[in-house]
């Protein structure tokens, strides 16, 4: 599990750079969307996550349990990054529509 | 003073926004709203300050009641308080301009609600002792002043936008990556907790990344050298109003960051991270202060002086000793009101242009009508230059003083010579829109922006060129507070 957990936030991380890297000004926003859920299973994988017994729920039990700070940090972060995402698309559609194109070194008007 | 309070400065700007959203439909009385809001954040944040000035003891709220390491604590400590009041006197300056402001923008029914939560995420991001709420209140910050700049007169305003937004998001993920490595490492994200705890134990393997992903972040969100270049771009698109604060305050969280850095969490690394930060500071005071002085806009130009000048700060917090901290905490005080009060006359003078632009191109010559607007420029030009009586003299007075006495001579050096530059640039601009002939056919503007806010800015900062002791006894008594971390830890968190 730990080992599985790892390769897929590396095979995250490395997909979301790539994309981010790419001249599409689409392809470097779902890039950069990719990295945020990198980012959001890395911070799941501080707590332990291998637990089998809820947290906080009755003293009795002493099995292994889920640490809950991590779930409650990566449910803002979702929350930030999702309201993130839509603001950079929609930013994106405004200025795909103005320069009619998506490719980023057709988007200039900042270059002088 | 009641720790309760503390919360005030947070908690008076949001809920103002929240009305302001109400009033949306009466823009006047919107206006005037947001300014009384945000007026009386500042009068309670200055309150906060003296109180924790005259004890010597930091207010900390620990929100909910819940104790230090496992609720979200609120530390009012001198460093955060003397920020919070910094940040929120330019902006309320900032609202005061918008009022007389004739941009388009500010007639925008979320203009107002949204300056004020830029206000909340910075005083938050200052207030709050715990790392991931930083990341929350940081976000505030950056969405706010995101939407602020789309929405610009500037017809590049989404895309500068866009370009600020995208790094501020790669900047989080840096942030929450850091957070996540301090977490599973430590077990705490509690500052004061943090700190204690890795004074204990600083072998943890994931300790240096933390360290590396926290430096990436301050820096994209100071602007330092090799992180700086979506600043000019965002800034001079940004509308006025908003232009003056985000180039003042809002880059002023990576130098509070670098603040808490090096004197409170990572006490082992510091060396490591000073060096880097005299290296970045050294390398943004050249880049910053050339590329002003090559550039075609005086709100660029403007926006490039912001990186020169952080580069003085970032130096200072480099050399690290006490008066070095307080010179840089004195330096980032003064370069607020300072850079604000610029910004806005060289906003007034582009709303009196024929097209809303401060590119040399069309306002050349427009200030022959404007005498008091370049006698004003020309005092923001000593003060950025650092030349009496302006405040600008005493924060480089005190930035040299501590070089000598930290026996660092190559970057003083280094650093005359950028405050040349500074003289060099500012001195352009005033020749260029207030000597120079006008260019033929050239349309001016009858009514522009209202002169009142930079004027007053313009007034404190001749205020506390001439009377400069209480400011720089405030910075050094604060640069003594922060001298032993382990005021803060027993303050937040007990023995």
């Amino acid at each position: 599990m730990e080992l599985l957990t790892a390769l897929s936030i590396g095979l995250l991380t490395a997909v979301g750079i790539f994309q981010m890297l790419r001249r599409n000004l689409i392809r470097s926003a779902i890039g950069l969307i990719i990295l945020a859920n990198a980012v959001n299973l890395f911070l799941l994988s501080t707590g332990a996550y291998a637990g089998t017994d809820p947290a906080y729920v009755n003293e009795t039990i002493t099995g292994q349990r889920s640490d809950a700070l991590p779930q409650a940090l990566i449910l803002t972060a979702i929350v930030i990054s999702m309201g993130g995402t839509a603001f950079v698309l929609s930013m994106l559609y405004i200025i795909s529509s103005r320069y009619k194109t998506s490719d980023m070194d057709k988007v200039e008007g900042l270059k002088y | 003073m009641n720790a309760n309070l503390l919360i005030l400065p947070v908690l008076i700007p949001l809920s103002g926004a929240a009305v302001a959203l109400l009033l949306r439909r009466a823009r006047r009385v919107q206006a005037d709203w947001t300014l009384g809001t945000m007026l009386t954040s500042l009068v309670v944040s200055v309150l906060l300050l003296w109180d924790v000035w005259q004890n010597g003891r930091a207010l900390v709220l620990q929100s909910g009641g819940w104790p230090a390491p496992f609720g979200i604590s609120l530390v009012g400590d001198l460093l955060a308080l003397v920020m919070v009041v910094m940040s929120q006197l330019v902006i309320s300056m900032g609202i005061l301009y918008a009022l007389g402001c004739k941009d388009s923008v500010a007639q925008y029914p979320f203009f107002y609600p949204l300056f004020l939560t830029l206000g909340v995420g910075l005083t938050g991001a200052f207030l709050t002792g715990d790392i991931f709420n930083l990341f929350v209140f940081a976000e505030l910050l950056v969405i706010s002043g995101t939407v602020l700049t789309a929405v610009s007169d500037d017809k590049y305003g989404t895309e500068a936008a866009y370009k600020y937004f995208y790094i501020s998001l790669l900047a989080a993920t840096f942030l929450l990556l850091a957070v996540g490595s301090l977490y599973v490492s430590y077990g705490t994200l509690n500052m004061a907790d943090l700190a204690a705890r890795i004074r204990v134990d600083a072998s943890q393997p994931l300790l240096p990344y933390a360290v590396g992903f926290l430096m990436a972040a301050f820096m994209i969100k100071g602007a330092a050298f090799p992180f700086h270049f979506w600043q000019p771009d965002f800034h001079t698109a940004a509308p006025t109003p908003v232009h003056a604060v985000l180039s003042s305050v809002v880059v002023k969280l990576g130098i509070y960051g670098f603040l808490r850095m090096t004197t409170l969490l990572f006490i082992e690394q510091t060396p490591a991270i000073q060096a880097i930060l005299i290296v970045a500071g050294i390398a943004g005071i050249f880049y910053g202060g050339l590329g002003a002085t090559g550039t075609y806009d005086a709100k660029r130009m403007l926006a490039y002086s912001t990186m020169g000048q952080l580069g003085f700060i970032l130096v200072g917090i480099g050399w690290g000793t006490p008066l070095s901290i307080a010179a840089a905490i004195v330096f980032a005080f003064n370069h607020s009101l300072i850079k604000a009060a610029m910004l806005m006359l060289a906003g007034t003078v582009a709303s009196r242009a024929s097209v809303k632009s401060a590119a040399y191109s069309v306002v050349t010559g427009l200030g022959r009508k404007l005498p008091f607007v370049g006698v004003l420029f020309f005092i923001g030009s000593l003060g950025l230059a650092g030349i009496p009586p302006t405040n600008g003299f005493i924060s480089k007075m005190l930035l040299f003083r501590s070089g000598i006495e930290a026996e660092s001579y190559l970057p003083l050096a280094l650093m005359g010579v950028g405050s040349a530059i500074t003289l060099v640039y500012t001195m352009r601009a005033f020749r260029k829109i207030w000597w120079e002939e006008p260019v033929p056919g050239i349309k001016f503007k009858p009514a522009g922006d209202v002169v009142l806010a930079p004027t007053l800015l313009l007034l404190l900062v001749l205020a506390l060129g001439i009377w400069a002791e209480p400011l720089v006894q405030l910075a050094l008594d604060t640069s003594t507070w922060l001298a032993d971390y382990g005021l803060y830890v027993t303050a937040v968190v007990g023995n």
